[in-house]
């Protein structure tokens, strides 16, 4: 530093202590990250830089100022609201609404039925049908979805992982039978099934065919799909599950080293392949980490292409697509909302996003409906329109704080990424669950924050709104949308050539099980309108499905609370309940039907295991049959359903009636935690469910609650 | 007793509810417990107990949902006592084996019952004995229980269970070095899983491992020759191999009497394990109500008598009580 710059800093840390009374060296915070941030940054903060290259301009390496030279000064970014509810038809009509008010790409949402391969007539999907996306079940409907959208002109983004090979599949006859050839197709296919198992839970077949058919994918369309992304890789799941943004960065690349090597154990050169990887970023609330982020990735994956040997320049640039947070979102008065997601879409303008999602205010109560879904996407019109943000390329740049933030995070990752090429890479990695386990361990940081009040959510914790506003909501009638389904299938199936239907099934068994290229052999079979459901149990008959073991996370709840009144309180009462009952009490968390939404059920447990419950722990995906018996078995006292998928009103009656039917004296009672609309309160309580925990609830506060609960009914039954 | 009806029924509430019975720490319950479990052992049934232990993350639960459904497939009734440790600090638990279960707990014809251990030495928890006898009276065939940890087999395999197994994972081989001793002498079958994929080498070296290190037991004539097996559990290989073995130990230990030698020891240990509870509970309140115990204290530490005086007065006094 020069003289005047020393002094000058001299001048200020006095100010700024006489008017903080706190030594400047206690004056830092720590993020969540366990990045420390100084009250201040100089010029010297970005003067030994490891990652940045203070010289270095837009489009030019490390790409750290963006893939392009013009940026959004040429063109804006791509608004591309994810969507997709009920039948094809009435999200075709949904859709096309969208692109008459200004979006600009499509992103399609299934519903988890179709992402986890059965089909809609199937028993286990009962109460999941078209109820948190759109239900695919033939290419039928893909051709409905896509009714009057000219797919050689709309670029299509579809988040599929599981099912992808028939979905894609689906997609590509779709475009055929519009008479447009795939190679004019464009758009993204997820196709990130690493974090699938580490977060986002809808896999079907273990790791290691999964990861051949991520390869397939990339191959295939490296050859016949010039203009479509092989894949998104994505850390928006991570950071949703509750990653912080290290973890979300350094997994994220560390899934797509792994993806490159898959693609590369094919034969190809890396430049045919690497020019169409894409990315999929979450941008929460920390302003400038979040920008810095996206700076980071790009700054990172440039060495890591490098690295790999990429010499097309496109190969090291990373593209990416961004959502605002939807777990930074709170039911509890709701229009606060839309202030979160505009600064949160500002982050990811900043940072320098390829295309957004931006949220609707009601997100922690159910789908958008029409009018919440228009206001988020004027958000991004306001921003594109009326702010100037478009003007120049990279604005931040040069500021001490972010220039230094960006490397900083970049360190980090990038340690984080080393350690797990260590171990031999992310898929060995997911393997043996450490990274689900460390995104598990963050989550639960977080919610003890929250709930002790050390990380203020306004209108949850805090500056509580005394009088809620009521809000519509989309209500979706799943029977209705099953039964429309099955129908479509029937006569699908009526129709078809049932031999030939049989013959490209069995050649897609055959070429799982030699090891051929599947993505043209399941082509072949939807074209002949095998459903998507056929198509993925021929290859389940090959690999088999997956079942997840999941580890826990178990005291860093309670470390945090350590002589905390509320915390011991609770304490207390389960240790008086255990003297009194002979046992500790006892509760069984599940997750039923095809909901993967698991960091509730998993907080909520290792936090009641902190406060001295046994808590049994359910795996996913069961049916309102299997709990019962477990629950029985288990002689628990009490049954907490974690549901976010808008499958309660099917599933929770279904188990009430599953307790009954073996034990019709069952005294066990249940509650509900997770995105229930205040609307079916009413209903639930009709079922006898003794509370209900919406998005927001206070774990220790909940579980005085459930023990007061349990507590009542044996004072009630002696 | 309506509930030892509802047992042998097999009604799995009344299973499940006697089984929390026998685990409760509350006075009161363990004198019904008493009477419960006199009456059901009146009623035995024919299940074979086997106790599955070894290190945390060797595939228990795993290798217990792979048998368990080879085992159903063949019609046999099973039941399950999970034992997860109970956390130290806050004494409550994370009773997670169900998730490595799945399969095998929607069957009909399996009870799954998971036990936290609340602190219990030898990884069993209290009430585990008098829960193997609630499955046997309710008609399974087979009663499997899982703990964790290698350092229990004694208390297990000489306590509780028909037949000992421990299972290890490939390249365990170290470990063998310091529990040789222990576990040749208490383990019927030892179990390699994970005999897959990139470990199958690895897996193979550590069961000639343990081939070698039991070949060193010294086996007196009439009793059922150690095992060592190769499974995998993921990929249910080595299942039908583990039955034979288990059904060829039981029927030679039945000829020979080691079967029902075994099992009368086990019943004589119960006994004096719960004469002596009773007996601790009784001589605590005791000890409790005894206001001299203090007094002659305060005596030994004035220099008035010597501690060993003291010590055999309160005793005396205690049993003349
Ligand atoms: C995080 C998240 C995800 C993550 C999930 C990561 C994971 N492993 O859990 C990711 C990004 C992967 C994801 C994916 C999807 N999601 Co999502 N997701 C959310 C989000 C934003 C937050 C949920 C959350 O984790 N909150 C934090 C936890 C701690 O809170 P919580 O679960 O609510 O639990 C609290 C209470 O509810 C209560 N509680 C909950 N359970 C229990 C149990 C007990 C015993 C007790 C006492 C209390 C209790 O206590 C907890 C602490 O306060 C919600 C919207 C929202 N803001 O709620 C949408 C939401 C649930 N998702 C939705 C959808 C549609 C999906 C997808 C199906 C989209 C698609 N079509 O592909 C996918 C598929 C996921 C799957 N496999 O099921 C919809 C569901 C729609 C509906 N209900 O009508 C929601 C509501 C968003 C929306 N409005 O569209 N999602
Ligand atoms: N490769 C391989 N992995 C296995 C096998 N069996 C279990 N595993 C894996 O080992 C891990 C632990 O399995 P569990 O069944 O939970 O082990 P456990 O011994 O019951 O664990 P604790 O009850 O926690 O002590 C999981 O990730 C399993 O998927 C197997 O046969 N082969
Ligand atoms: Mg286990």
């Amino acid at each position: 530093m020069k003289t005047k710059n020393i002094d000058n800093y001299t001048k200020w840390q006095k100010s700024f202590e006489r008017e903080t009374k706190i030594d400047l060296n206690e004056a830092s915070s720590e993020t969540d990250e366990g990045i420390e941030i100084k009250p201040v940054y100089t010029k010297a903060d970005i003067e030994n830089l490891s990652f940045v290259d203070n010289d270095s301009l837009p489009g030019q390496l490390p790409y750290t100022r963006g893939p392009k030279a013009s940026m959004y000064t040429n063109r804006p970014w791509t608004i591309r609201q994810y969507a997709g509810f009920s039948t094809a038809e009435e999200s075709n009509d949904f859709y096309k609404k969208n692109l008459k008010s200004g979006q600009k790409g499509l992103s399609v949402a299934f519903d988890l039925p179709t992402h986890r391969g059965y089909d809609s007539d199937d028993d286990l999907v009962m109460g999941d049908v078209g109820k948190a996306g759109v239900a695919i079940d033939t290419v039928e409907d893909m051709k409905i979805l896509f009714n009057d959208i000219p797919l050689d002109q709309m670029s299509v983004s579809m988040t599929m992982n599981g099912a992808v090979l028939p979905v894609l599949s689906s997609f590509i006859v779709a475009g055929e039978e519009q008479n447009v050839n795939q190679n004019l197709l464009s758009g993204t296919i997820q196709n990130d099934i690493l974090k699938e198992f580490m977060v986002r839970n809808t896999y079907i077949y273990p790791p290691d065919p999964s990861m051949k058919i991520v390869a397939d994918i990339i191959e295939f369309t490296s050859k016949e799909m010039p203009k479509f992304n092989s894949i998104s890789i994505s850390g928006y799941h991570m950071q949703e599950a509750g990653a912080d943004n290290v973890l979300e960065l350094a997994y994220t690349l560390a899934d797509g080293m792994e993806y490159v090597r898959a693609a590369l154990s094919k034969g190809l050169d890396i430049d045919d392949f690497a020019p169409r990887l894409s990315f999929f970023f979450a941008i929460g609330t920390d302003f400038f980490m979040e920008i810095a982020k996206l700076r980071a990735a790009r700054t990172l994956w440039y060495k890591i292409m490098k690295d790999f040997g990429a010499k097309n320049e496109k190969s090291l640039i990373l593209r990416t697509h961004c959502q605002t947070s939807g777990v930074s979102l709170t039911e509890k008065d709701p229009y606060n909302n839309i202030i979160r997601t505009s600064y949160e879409a500002l982050s990811a303008i900043l940072g320098g996003t390829q295309s957004l999602h931006t949220n609707s205010f009601d997100e922690a109560i159910a789908l958008p409906t029409d009018e919440s879904a228009r206001i988020a996407r004027n958000t991004q019109l306001i921003l594109q329109n009326e702010t100037g943000v478009t003007n120049t390329v990279d604005p931040l740049a040069g500021s001490y704080f972010i220039e230094s933030l960006t490397d900083e995070l970049s360190k980090k990752a990038w340690e984080v990424i080393e350690e797990i090429e260590s171990i031999g890479g992310m898929t060995k990695a997911v393997k043996a669950g450490v990274p689900k386990l460390k995104i598990e361990e963050s989550a639960t940081k977080k919610q003890a924050k929250v709930d002790s009040g050390s990380r203020v959510v306004v209108g949850v914790n805090k500056f509580k709104n005394p009088k809620e506003p009521k809000v519509d909501v989309r209500v979706i009638d799943n029977n209705r949308v099953r039964d429309d389904q099955i129908k479509k299938i029937n006569d699908v199936k009526a129709s078809r050539d049932q031999k030939a239907v049989d013959e490209s099934l069995a050649k897609l068994v055959t070429a799982a099980k030699e090891g051929s290229n599947l993505l043209a052999r399941s082509i072949d079979a939807i074209k002949n309108r095998a459903t998507v459901g056929e198509v993925s149990k021929a290859l389940e008959q090959v690999y088999g499905r997956h079942f997840a073991t999941s580890l826990s996370v178990s005291g860093v709840y309670g470390k945090h609370f350590e002589g905390d009144e509320d915390f011991m309180n609770v304490t207390k009462k389960v240790n008086i309940f255990e003297k009194e009952n002979g046992r500790r009490p006892r509760v069984l968390v599940v997750k039923m039907g095809q909901d993967g939404h698991d960091r509730g059920a998993k907080i909520v447990a290792t936090s009641f295991a902190d406060m001295g419950f046994d808590v049994d722990m359910g795996p996913l995906f069961q049916s309102p049959k299997d709990v019962a018996k477990d629950a029985i078995e288990n002689d628990v006292h009490a049954i907490g359903v974690s549901t976010l998928a808008a499958g309660h009103k099917t599933l929770v009656p279904e188990l009430m009636k599953s307790l009954k039917e073996i034990d019709p004296k069952s005294k066990i009672i249940v509650f509900v935690g997770g995105v229930i609309p205040e609307q079916d309160y009413n209903f639930l309580y009709k079922n006898n469910i003794s509370a209900i925990f919406g998005p927001g609830s206070n774990i220790i506060e909940s579980a005085e609650k459930v023990i007061d609960l349990i507590s009542d009914k044996i004072h009630k039954n002696n | 007793m309506q509930l030892v009806e509802k047992i042998i029924k097999g009604e799995r509430a009344a299973i499940a509810k006697a089984i929390t019975l026998v685990e409760s720490s509350r006075e009161n319950d363990k004198k019904e417990s008493r009477k419960l479990i006199s009456e059901l052992l009146n009623k035995p049934g024919k299940s074979i107990r086997v106790g599955f232990s070894g290190p945390p993350g060797v595939g228990k639960s795993t290798f217990i949902e792979s048998f368990g459904r080879y085992l159903v497939e063949k019609n046999y009734k099973l039941g399950i006592l999970a034992i997860d440790p109970s956390s130290q600090i806050t004494g409550g638990s994370i009773l997670g084996d169900k998730t490595r279960m799945i399969e095998i707990s929607k069957n009909p014809n399996t009870f799954i019952r998971s036990t936290p251990s609340r602190g219990s030495l030898g990884g069993i928890s209290i009430g585990t004995r008098e829960a193997s006898i609630i499955l046997d009276a309710a008609g399974y065939d087979f009663i499997f229980i899982e703990t964790v940890g290698v350092g229990q087999s004694e208390t297990m395999a000489t306590n509780l269970v028909d037949i000992f197994s421990l299972i290890v994972g490939p390249g365990s081989g170290d470990e063998l070095q310091g529990i040789k001793k222990g576990i040749t002498e208490y383990a019927d079958i030892f179990i390699v899983n994970k005999n897959d994929g990139d470990l199958k080498s690895e897996a193979s070296k550590t069961a000639s491992d343990y081939k070698s290190a039991i070949s060193f037991y010294k086996k007196s004539n009439d009793t059922a020759d150690k095992e060592v097996l190769l499974v995998s559990a993921i990929e249910q290989t080595g299942m039908e191999k583990v039955i034979e073995t288990i059904q060829n130990i039981v029927s030679q230990n039945k000829k020979n009497k080691n079967f029902d030698d075994r099992r009368a020891k086990q019943f004589t240990y119960w006994i004096e394990e719960e004469v002596k509870e009773i007996i601790q509970f009784k001589i605590q309140k005791k000890i409790k109500a005894d206001s001299s115990i203090s007094q002659l204290s305060q005596k030994v530490m004035d220099g008035k008598i010597q501690m060993f005086e003291a010590i055999e007065a309160i005793t005396e006094n205690l049993q003349n009580k």
